[in-house]
């Protein structure tokens, strides 16, 4: 280990050439990519075989055209890939922007430590999900079209989403790079990177905004297809605030999880403030919920939507509304005032389940609902968002073990030199 | 924080409004200039289904014009009509037959094609300009930047595009107007060899007219509407109906909204929000440092002692 | 009649995207330029995350004027100048210490600083005679910079009241409670900007007091130093 202290203090001195600092790093990298721990586990076979099986069934996909592995049909164009993978799986990433929002926005110390796996979460459920788009696109080498400038389809809601998408993924590259500048040894980079946070922070909000709700845009030129129930002018504004509670929530169950199987990478102070934090979650998503609500109210009134409930998609729909939006706020209030962590993690789990019936409803069970012959999953696409979720999965999993995604996200300079001076810090602010 | 949501919904409501307000002209046509595109004005085609007699030369000659696949039934056979077929990747173009209530013994002959809509809804859609509205009113393919995203047949009301999902390089393909005849001076292919006169092309100013005379003139015959010229703000080809529309297969309760006026008011607020936020965020940012670096000072001031 | 010719209500959406860009471009600057440090300190940029450190040593007795003593054997008192002094002034051109054998009192005009031509007079924390100059520090004054409480010593003050002479200073967490309010007195409102720190963490060489005082810097140097009346 001292080549690496040596390479890296010389580096800091600019002794070492750029050559050497780069060989350093990729050996670096490659020595980190040998997996730790056991690699036969459960969850490791189960997901390997997944991931694999995945994989020869997209090249299956790749080779014989989007109807061998899919259920997707002329009446259906969009089925779950476009439907759970991005619409859903996006809404769910948006706990990043909001924690950003929250954390470097209106300064909320409480949630720092959560702010770098959520920035994480965020990164790769982009990457992965609408990576995923490009799996449903019949021609994917094509996607490069509407961003070199061969075609702007400027009028296009999909043509923003698009760019959105990859300029968010380049925001959230950047706001998670200080934790990998620090895993690399990089103190300048580190510094410089943590200069261009607030910038990347207000910028992805405002992508954020803007693609999620424009993800529920798309919908809007589908008037007829959609199920009334469904369908509104406002799609986009829903879309938008139920990004806020699915992002939580999200974050909520994640924390869930890692808290179980990276129980020893969490410093003692994220276990410590772990209910306090979930808690404060709670009460931000159930505030989104609040206003979902009506919202939904007054879409309810305003397209008279009293007249559908009689019907088999009315009930469906009072199903989704009572149990999966009425039904969490129920029981995030209760739980807030019973400073019940528990029970807010079960409410995350429902009001998550509840986010995917709706976006679910929208892109796929409410479209064209009137069809005799309706669409469903085939088994192969199912299998292969599994192996995507899966794959993210590892690589997330990858990078906890080895980044300090779970240590302090900020550093007060408060040390003892050699002479132990006392000495007293005076932040000089600018801002 | 409620101020960020409150402002996207002041925003957003305000946008929503305006295109909730269902007139297609005054604030959204305030904004948008209408290109005269050098006086040229589009072509159409006029379907009469009451002089249909469902010969099916349409198909035929558009199949040969575009050097379609010869598809397993021939032409001429009757046996077709028993079920209502819809277009595919390699017949962009097809006739079904629908029962007369008033004389039974002479259905009525509906085609079904591209409508080519005024303002198309695959044409917003699209977001690598591969479908494309030309000033002559044909709404083109380029297969060369087409992506495969199928978002044009999600947001078709007609439901037209048809996508090759059993190909490993698929393209879209619909009826486009037999573009480069028309380019050339000539008639698309359907409408010329068409017997009965039922495929009619021409400018749709003219068309117009014309339908509506035969409206006037014989009002018994016909439903006294002509369906495409309000739907959807306006479609390319126009169909003189002998019986309601919701018999003869064609689409019933289209908006006449032309659809790129529904994501029209989202899309205006984008650079809305592009310039608001930021500005509200900093804002936000710079007030909130301030005050957390004051409190922060006093704190320390009283852990010292 | 309508309907009849091409109509692109998109066809503005190009620039209005470029005006998106153009603006978030010019926001960057304007946000630049709109939180630049006061009198346009080009150098001074700050990195949030960096701190100034004003080190109070441990072992040392702080005089309120900011002058310290370390007592040695013999009756004998070191005496110098402390961080915060150092740093408000800057660079100093040269000391004027006075010669061996003069008396000091507590509290009373000990030395003074050179800078810019301009005389800040300092107190001394003890009472006695002078028996030794730091020549070196009269030679190359940037030692005070570096190293305030080693080689920036001034003079050595012999005297028998050294050791009841501490009672009156500040030592130990005391004195870091008292070089906090010093530093609240100083400057009370950290959110202006200051534009102090340099991006490596050090002060810019004219010291804190031309910053915050521009003209009448010598007058707040020397209220600070509480040698207004000198």
């Amino acid at each position: 280990m001292t080549n690496r202290t040596d390479a890296s203090t010389a580096s800091a001195e600019g002794a070492m050439t750029f050559r050497q600092v780069a060989r350093e790093t990729i050996r670096f990298v490659l020595s980190e990519l040998k997996p730790k721990g056991k690699m036969l586990t459960p969850f490791n076979v189960i997901t390997g075989v997944i991931i694999l099986s995945g994989l020869v069934m997209i090249a299956f996909r790749f080779a014989y055209g989007l109807g061998a592995v899919s259920n997707l049909s002329q009446n259906y164009p969009w089925g779950i890939w476009i439907g759970f993978d991005v619409v859903t799986g996006v809404a769910f990433a948006g706990g990043a922007y909001v924690l950003c929002f929250v954390v470097h926005i209106l300064k909320i110390k409480k949630f720092e430590p959560i702010i770098r796996v959520t920035v994480l979460n965020g990164f790769l459920a982009y990457v992965f999900y609408a990576g995923a788009l490009l799996l449903d696109l019949g021609r994917p080498w094509n996607v490069i079209n509407p961003i070199i400038g061969n075609s702007f389809g400027l009028s296009s809601v999909l043509f923003l989403v698009a760019w959105h998408f990859l300029l968010y993924m380049i925001c959230e590259f950047l706001e998670f790079s200080p934790v990998v500048a620090e895993w690399l040894h990089w103190p300048k980079a580190r510094r410089i990177l943590e200069g261009l946070s607030t910038g990347a922070v207000i910028f992805g909000i405002t992508l954020s905004t803007l693609h999620q709700s424009g993800l529920g845009a798309l919908f809007l030129l589908a008037p007829t297809k959609i199920h009334p129930l469904w369908y509104s002018g406002n799609i986009p504004v829903m879309f938008f605030v139920s990004s806020i509670f699915a992002g939580l929530s999200m974050v909520m169950i994640e924390s869930f999880f890692t808290q179980k199987a990276f129980k020893d990478r969490i410093g003692h102070e994220l276990h410590a403030a772990h209910d306090s934090i979930l808690l404060g979650l709670g009460k931000g998503a159930v505030g989104a919920l609040f206003a979902y609500i009506f919202l939904k109210l007054i879409d309810f009134v305003h397209y008279k939507q009293w007249t559908y409930l009689d019907t088999p998609m009315g009930y469906w729909y009072l199903f989704e509304i009572v149990g999966f939006v009425l039904l969490p706020t129920a029981l995030f209030l209760q739980a807030i005032r019973k400073r019940s962590a528990k029970l807010v993690q079960f409410t995350a789990f429902l009001t998550a389940a509840g986010v995917i019936l709706n976006r679910l409803n929208v892109t796929v069970i409410g479209f064209k609902w009137y069809e005799t012959v309706r669409y469903y999953p085939s088994w192969m696409e199912i299998w292969i968002t599994l192996a995507i979720i899966s794959m993210e999965l590892w690589v997330f999993r990858w990078v906890i073990l080895r980044m300090p995604v779970f240590g302090e996200a900020h550093h007060v300079v408060e040390e003892k030199t050699a002479e132990d001076m006392e000495v007293v810090t005076w932040k000089a602010s600018v801002l | 924080m409620t101020i960020s949501r409150r402002n996207f919904l002041k925003v957003a409501g305000a946008a929503g409004g305006a295109l909730l307000a269902g007139s297609a002209t005054s604030a959204n046509a305030a904004q948008t200039p209408e290109t005269s595109a050098g006086g040229v004005e589009f072509n159409g085609m006029l379907v009469d289904t009451t002089k249909c007699i469902g010969c099916r030369a349409c198909e035929e000659a558009c199949n040969e014009a575009n050097k379609l696949p010869k598809p397993k039934v021939s032409f001429s056979t009757e046996s077709v009509f028993e079920e209502t077929r819809d277009t595919t990747t390699e017949a962009y173009t097809v006739v079904n037959r629908f029962p007369n209530e008033k004389k039974p013994d002479a259905p009525i002959f509906v085609r079904k094609q591209c409508m080519h809509c005024n303002q198309p809804a695959c044409a917003s859609a699209c977001l690598c300009r591969a479908m494309e509205k030309t000033k002559e009113a044909a709404v083109i393919y380029h297969k060369d930047r087409c992506m495969g995203c199928r978002y044009c047949m999600v947001a078709c009301p007609f439901d037209i595009p048809k996508f090759e999902y059993h190909s490993a390089t698929p393209f879209v393909w619909k009826c486009i107007f037999c573009n480069e005849r028309q380019q050339k001076g000539e008639q698309p292919a359907c409408s010329e060899v068409c017997p009965t006169g039922a495929t009619l092309f021409g400018k749709k100013r003219d068309l117009l007219e014309i339908a509506k005379t035969r409206i006037y003139t014989e009002p018994d015959k016909y439903v006294h509407k002509i369906y495409g010229e309000h739907e959807v703000g306006g479609t390319g080809w126009l169909f003189l109906m002998g019986a309601p529309e919701e018999k003869l297969g064609l689409k019933t309760n289209l908006p006449t909204t032309p659809y790129p006026e529904l994501t029209s008011g989202f899309l205006y607020g984008v650079p809305l929000v592009f310039v608001l936020w930021p500005s509200l965020l900093i804002g936000l940012n710079y007030l909130i440092k301030d005050s957390k670096v004051d409190e922060k000072k006093e704190a320390s001031h009283d852990e010292q002692d | 009649m309508e309907g009849i010719r091409f109509i692109d209500i998109y066809a503005t959406k190009g620039i209005e995207y470029l005006i998106v860009i153009s603006f978030l471009a010019v926001f960057v600057l304007f946000c630049r330029y709109m939180y630049q440090p006061r009198e346009g300190r080009a150098a001074a940029r700050i990195a949030p995350s960096s701190v100034t450190r004003f080190r109070v040593p441990e072992g040392l007795f702080y005089h309120q004027g900011h002058g310290w003593l370390r007592p040695e054997p013999d009756s004998i008192g070191v005496v110098g100048l402390d961080d915060f002094a150092q740093k408000l002034v800057g660079k100093v051109d040269a000391v004027d210490l006075p010669a061996v054998g003069s008396r000091l009192a507590q509290g009373e005009k000990g030395w003074s600083l050179v800078v810019d031509s301009e005389r800040i007079p300092m107190l001394s924390p003890v009472a006695g005679e002078v028996v030794e100059v730091n020549r070196e520090v009269l030679r190359s004054p940037e030692i005070l910079r570096q190293d305030p409480y080693g080689k920036g010593w001034l003079l050595k003050v012999k005297s028998s009241k050294v050791a009841s002479n501490t009672r009156n200073l500040l030592s130990g967490k005391l004195a870091r409670a008292w070089m906090e309010s010093a530093l609240d007195k100083l400057h009370p409102l950290h959110g202006e900007s200051l534009g102090l720190v340099l991006q490596d963490g050090g002060l810019p060489v004219e010291g804190i007091a031309r910053v915050l005082g521009g003209a009448e810097w010598v007058d707040l140097a020397k209220t600070h130093l509480l040698t207004e009346g000198e």
